[in-house]
């Protein structure tokens, strides 16, 4: 079990800067995601962590040691590879056996040597040690595999086969998990349960996690804490909630939940907060910045919308005209155009109550604590 | 967690690719073969060069560690002329040569083209019955060393073949045709050579592009119009680049004009046999061997730029909704065509067997009697070429092996494409032009190696190097980088993973790629009557020498054996291919 710290890492391949300056501080035993856009650099990261890129400057620390010079072999962390990688002709006991058997042959004598070499070789030529079976069969249960044991790793389903990668890379007790990706082959339904999975196993073991996406809602919950990444950068580092109530970019605001996103300019400061100018809309922000130009970014679930009067005039309420409404299922959107702002809402859906049709005159509220200020 | 020693950080700084690529040893291992591809292919292929300029040997080696030697090369090579290549272009055998080998490649990749079509169109557009039975059939030719099916032609169509004597049975006069012509050759070209061209046609047949079809039979237009005006034309493509390796093929053939041709016909290969093994002149054979690769070389480029951007190599895309006609009269037609065509080749094959078991035959459509004394010839005096066929293809089986799979290592996990490159030069080197080569190159000290098993192992390896390199490069490819960074991550070094994983995974291409080898090497003809020198004679030379002699028994005999081995062999390989593990 470890920590790692990535720190200063630059990773470049020829004139392309894949990583540009990335530091992340993770704890021992913390679930940590690396949210992203496709090419911003997260598996990159994990390879460098895992040993299989040089970079280019920069320093990888497991558990307080530098692990620069220590080849991908010896690191000790266990990766969950986004295609599974497994072997193909093992099955899925020697399979999950291959880094104990390896071990066996490094570190034993030379009759154990060769009997982890014939093993590694084919199965038919020498039986497992005890131990191996004992951890082999231990980790598979933790998967609830057990019953698969001399399963071809091909005739297994797509997540049966994540499961028996994952119990490969966790029998070798790692000082680290890496998983690249390790959801996206699945199917959705199959997607959450393995979540689920990954997660309770992940405590239960209390393991140091690297967990690589580009789906927020994966990242935000599943982990502990989540690196946004863009363009080879970590952008912000955050807990999930504070992440989402508290992006420190518009991209970030983007990229976890959707947002609208507008150019402000700061009119006054006041006791509780600012007052800003979105063209000629006017709203009351709780958040205080030094600044004059700001984007004001607000989430479509916090804006208050209704047709009925229901909505006194005063702060921070705006008239205007629905423009497209899409049902969602739980949720409508409303695409609602004030003056010549378009504002996207999200409204809860209750059954018996009425989607409004486009062109239908609707009053905003939003609370001055939703409407934040970058 | 131990650091690794200082030396493996300095490599981390120089290596740009991944860590798996630190092994450095493997370095030393490409530049091993690069130099075997160097010394076996490149400098005999330059030296012979050279000679079609001076007229005169070169020994490259002996220049280059004895001061003498060298004074004789330089002098050779200041006195080297294009008189050589004016000769042949003034006209005169050499040029008759050149003209007479391509009017026949041309013929005979013409003739398969259009004998083909049909068949093409039929196992790709209709419900053509027997597809199955036809597609086995195909596979006949392939394995059959192109002087054993001129054998059976002869014994056919001769004077006293059996169709002959049929023929003059019913009232013909004399013979139908003189195997031992211009006819004669092509025809069996055309039948024995036809499979490599059918089946890239079928897949150009296939990959048209449907939706086109149905376009134009949307706007009205009738089956067969839609066939002729849009299917045939989207084709045309994939039936040029056939023709043209039909061309390549044919052009280097040297099996069937060396047991056909008759003496007022001249044919390069045969010119450049007749030159090199009975008039040692070397400054024919030169020129010769250099013209052959010239026109092998071109009409390869030409087919590369072709099938550039497009694979109709492959049968296995996505089966697309294509309609089959299935239309009773078309497809029954189809069949009888198809059969006259396939079982042409099949009952060459009989009839070469009819005669390793005949006591003698010629005087009828039957043998006189049957026996198994040719056979009990072979097995007691020949046994020695048995084993001296086996011993040489174990040989460049082995070395073959050992070559194509760390070349498809080196060019599919380190990108080298150069390598790559120099591995496919043999495809358009006419096996004659490599004997020639190697013969000119090393007949003299400081490495005098022609007549030694060495030269006729390295050249088969050579001859065979690009196929079996297919093989092997598809198996690696086929295995993804992540499953050998897996067991690096489990643990394993790069060593161990290789070992244990790509090692293993690689072996079903490794065993189909090397029984191709083995298969090859034992109907090779061309490099071995140049290179084989009589106490290693394998069994195709035998069957060549015995053919030479007019000994039609013993040949058929032997080369029965060799086709028993063969489809043994081929059987074998297949079940190795198709019941892929992975
Ligand atoms: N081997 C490589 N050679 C060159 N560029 C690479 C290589 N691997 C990754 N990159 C580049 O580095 C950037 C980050 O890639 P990657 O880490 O795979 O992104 P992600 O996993 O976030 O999708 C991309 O722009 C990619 O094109
Ligand atoms: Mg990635």
């Amino acid at each position: 079990m470890g920590s790692v710290k990535v720190k200063n890492l630059i990773k470049k391949y020829d004139d392309v800067v894949a990583l540009n300056n990335v530091n992340i501080n993770i704890e021992e035993g913390e679930f940590f995601a690396l949210l992203g856009p496709s090419g911003c650099g997260k598996t990159t990261t994990m390879r460098c962590i895992a040993g299989f890129e040089d970079p280019s400057s920069g320093e990888i620390l497991i558990g307080n040691n530098v692990v620069n010079n220590i080849t991908a072999n010896k690191r000790n962390c266990g990766m969950v590879f986004q295609s599974y990688a497994l072997f193909p002709h093992y099955n899925v006991f020697e399979n999950v056996a291959y880094s104990l058997t390896v071990r066996e042959l490094y570190q034993g004598g030379p009759a154990t040597k060769l009997k982890s070499f014939a093993r590694l070789m084919s199965k038919r030529l020498a039986k497992p040690s005890k131990t191996i079976e004992q951890k082999v069969m231990d980790a598979l249960s933790y998967v609830e595999l057990d019953k698969y044991v001399e399963r071809g790793v091909n005739e297994l389903s797509g997540g049966q086969q994540q499961r028996v990668a994952l119990a490969r890379a966790l029998v070798m007790e790692p000082s680290v998990l890496l998983m690249d990706e390790p959801l996206s082959n699945l199917d959705k339904k199959l997607r959450n349960s393995m979540r689920t999975t990954i997660r309770r196993i992940q405590q239960e073991v209390g393991i140091t996690t690297i967990f690589v996406t580009h789906d927020q809602e994966e990242a935000m919950s599943m982990a502990d804490r989540v690196a946004v990444m863009k363009d080879g950068e970590v952008v912000q580092i955050a807990t999930p909630t504070e992440l989402y109530s508290n992006p420190q970019t518009p991209f970030v605001a983007d990229f976890v939940g959707s947002s609208n996103i507008f150019e402000g300019q700061i009119k006054e400061s006041t006791k509780e907060g600012s007052v800003v100018n979105i063209g000629d809309v006017i709203l009351k922000s709780n958040i205080k910045l030094d600044k004059k130009d700001v984007k004001v970014m607000i989430r479509p679930e916090s804006i208050e919308l209704s047709s009925n009067g229901k909505i006194k005039d005063g702060e921070n309420v705006l008239k205007g005209k629905v423009k497209i409404s899409t049902y969602l299922g739980a949720q409508i959107r409303y695409d609602v155009m004030v003056g010549n702002h378009e504002i996207m809402i999200d409204q809860t859906f209750e059954p018996g109550t009425p989607v409004l049709p486009p062109g239908a005159d609707v009053k905003l509220k939003i609370d001055p604590e939703r409407v934040l200020l970058i | 967690m131990k650091p690794e020693l200082n030396n493996q950080k300095v490599e981390v700084k120089t290596k740009k690719a991944s860590i798996l690529d630190r092994l450095d040893y493997l370095s030393v291992l490409k530049w091993a073969i690069l130099g075997f591809f160097a010394l076996f292919l490149i400098i005999p292929l330059f030296s012979v060069f050279l000679v079609s300029f001076t007229g005169m040997p070169i020994n490259i080696f002996g220049s280059l560690v004895n001061p003498e030697i060298m004074s004789t090369t330089v002098e050779r090579l200041s006195n080297s002329s294009l008189e050589h290549y004016m000769k042949l272009l003034a006209g005169g055998t050499y040029f008759k040569a050149l003209v007479n080998s391509l009017a026949l490649a041309l013929g005979v990749a013409l003739l398969v083209i259009v004998m083909c079509f049909p068949i093409a169109y039929a196992f790709a557009r209709t419900t053509m019955p027997f597809k199955k039975t036809f597609a086995a059939l195909c596979t006949i030719p392939l394995i059959v060393p192109t002087f054993v099916s001129a054998a059976g032609f002869i014994l056919m169509f001769g004077r006293t073949g059996w169709f002959t004597n049929i023929y003059q049975a019913f009232g013909g006069d004399g013979v139908l045709f003189n195997v031992y012509s211009m006819t004669g050759i092509v025809l069996v070209q055309v039948f024995f050579f036809f499979p490599f061209a059918l089946w890239p046609m079928v897949a150009a047949f296939k990959a048209s592009d449907v939706t086109l079809e149905e376009a134009s039979q949307n706007m009205g237009a009738k089956n067969w119009i839609t066939m002729i005006f849009v299917t045939f034309p989207l084709a045309i493509p994939g039936i040029i680049s056939s023709a043209l390796l039909i061309f390549t093929v044919s052009f280097s053939d040297f099996g069937t004009p060396i047991i056909m041709s008759p003496p007022d016909l001249n044919l390069i290969v045969v010119e450049a046999y007749r030159e090199i093994a009975g008039f040692f002149n070397w400054a024919g054979a030169a020129i010769l061997t250099v013209i052959m690769v010239l026109v092998a070389g071109f009409f390869f480029w030409l087919q590369r730029l072709v099938t550039k951007g497009r694979d109709y190599g492959t049968l296995s895309g996505k089966p697309k909704m294509q309609k089959l006609n299935d239309n009773k009269v078309v497809t029954t037609s189809l069949a009888i065509y198809t059969s006259v065509v396939v079982l042409m080749p099949l009952l060459t094959i009989l009839t070469v067997f009819l005669q390793s078991i005949s006591t003698t035959w010629g005087h009828g459509a039957l043998p006189d009697g049957l026996t198994l004394a040719h056979y009990q010839r072979i097995f007691t005096s020949s046994s020695n070429n048995i084993w001296n066929s086996v011993m040489l293809a174990v040989g460049a089986l082995i070395l073959s092996v050992v070559i194509a799979t760390f070349v498809s290592y080196f060019v599919v996990r380190r990108g080298a494409a150069k390598l790559d490159f120099i591995a496919s030069i043999p495809l358009i080197v006419p096996g004659i032009a490599l004997g020639i080569a190697l013969i000119q190159t090393f007949n003299t000290a400081p490495l005098q190696l022609t007549g030694t098993a060495l030269l006729l192992i390295v050249a088969y390896t050579i001859r065979r190097m690009p196929y079996m390199i297919r093989s092997t490069m598809g198996t690696m490819m086929s295995i993804k980088k992540d499953i050998e960074e897996a067991a690096v991550n489990l643990g394993a070094s790069p060593l161990l993973a290789a070992v244990t994983i790509i090692g293993p995974l690689m072996l079903p291409g490794i065993a189909a790629g090397s029984i191709l080898v083995f298969i090859t090497v034992i109907k090779e003809t061309s490099v071995t009557v140049l290179l084989a020198p009589s106490d290693l004679a394998p069994m195709s030379l035998v069957v060549f020498q015995s053919l030479l002699r007019g000994d039609f028994y013993t040949a058929s005999a032997m080369a029965i054996l060799i086709i028993v081995v063969v489809l043994g062999l081929q059987a074998f390989a297949n079940r190795f291919s198709k019941n892929r593990l992975y």
